[in-house]
């Protein structure tokens, strides 16, 4: 089951939802808004072993995407929860830009709680400006006995890149 | 939860779910397949901006259908008014059209509790692809909400044809 937006808030004050900070409008019907934070990295290339990265110089007037390239942003936010998992996306104002937000991974694993990497691909050239508001994250109910599995990437926060291939 | 496809023909007919026109041989096991509208808008400007009003075209696609070339990104809309006040509905391509490399959505699956319009679809092509009007693109599921409610009020309420990003109504607020 997905949870409502007051059952979000609920979660939230009895201390079982992380968001931080957290500001009350940030609540949708069925989600929770998260902002774009300021640390933005661009894929520069392939060492035959794995992907690098540069940071890029993110200031209030903001950084126009290439597109077909990829970034890693992170959510301002940290967010999380001890007894949900969660699946976070873009927003339809940025979707409807044909902005990816996640490439793929959508899922957050219960009890993981961190500013979460954004992988970005824009389709068309974009503007994008720190701490706008740009995706959201749901919140689902567990069915099960919850057993945790060693975490790679859940405690750290900012833009990481993949340790799939360390 | 998700809910099955009889499940939605069922709630549908109790005016939970909103899917019109509803056709009951479009139901599946779990969705409801929605149709592409005869129109897609695209962007005219060179760079989009989210602080600015985009600059759009509208495009008839012709019964004869129309071609998105590799890399093309335009905004189609389902023929269906689709929304619940009661469960929140998800939207997801139809395997034939992602199989042809045709994203419906880039982003954004979820649908707001509350929200009912015409869906925009974020048609995004890997490859070259030809889309016709009425064609069978994508599904919706619903799934169960827990908790409370609190409706959708936003900017894209009661959505009419493929809408386009309005985001900078947030920043010139």
């Amino acid at each position: 089951m997905i949870l409502t937006g007051p059952k979000i808030r609920e979660e939230y004050q009895k201390g079982t939802i992380t968001i931080d900070p957290y500001d009350p409008s940030m609540i949708n019907p069925n989600s929770l808004d998260y902002r774009l934070g300021p640390d933005l990295k661009k894929f520069t290339h392939h060492d035959g072993n794995k992907a690098h990265f540069k940071d890029i110089p993110f200031g209030p007037e903001g950084v126009v995407l290439e597109p077909h390239e990829m970034y890693l942003g992170h959510t301002l936010e940290v967010i999380g929860s001890k007894e949900h998992a969660m699946s976070l996306i873009g927003r339809a104002s940025m979707g409807y830009l044909g902005l990816f937000l996640q490439v793929s991974a959508d899922l957050g694993h219960t009890t993981s709680s961190h500013q979460w990497t954004l992988e970005i691909v824009a389709t068309k050239p974009i503007r994008l400006y720190p701490n706008m508001k740009i995706g959201q994250v749901s919140f689902w109910k567990n069915f099960g006995e919850l057993e945790v599995t060693p975490q790679t990437y859940a405690k750290l926060s900012g833009a990481q890149e993949s340790r799939a291939t360390d | 939860m998700i809910l099955t496809g009889k499940e939605i023909a069922k709630q549908v007919e109790e005016g939970r779910i909103i899917i019109e026109p509803f056709d009951a041989s479009t139901v599946t096991t779990n969705s409801y397949d929605i149709h592409l509208s005869d129109t897609v808008l695209v962007y005219e400007d060179e760079i989009l901006d989210p602080k600015v009003k985009p600059k759009t075209k509208e495009i008839k696609i012709p019964e004869e259908g129309m071609i998105l070339n590799q890399h093309d990104f335009v905004l189609g809309a389902s023929q269906e008014r689709v929304g619940s006040n009661f469960f929140a509905p998800m939207l997801h391509a139809k395997s034939g059209t992602a199989r042809q490399g045709l994203f419906v959505h880039v982003t954004s699956d979820l649908v707001n509790i509350g929200s009912i319009g015409q869906l925009t679809l974020q048609l995004y092509a890997t490859l070259p692809v030809k889309i016709y009007p009425g064609m069978r693109i994508a599904q919706v599921t619903f799934w169960v909400p827990e908790g409370e409610i609190e409706l959708y009020e936003g900017k894209y309420q009661n959505a009419k044809g493929p809408g386009f990003s309005k985001n900078y109504e947030e920043f010139n607020d």
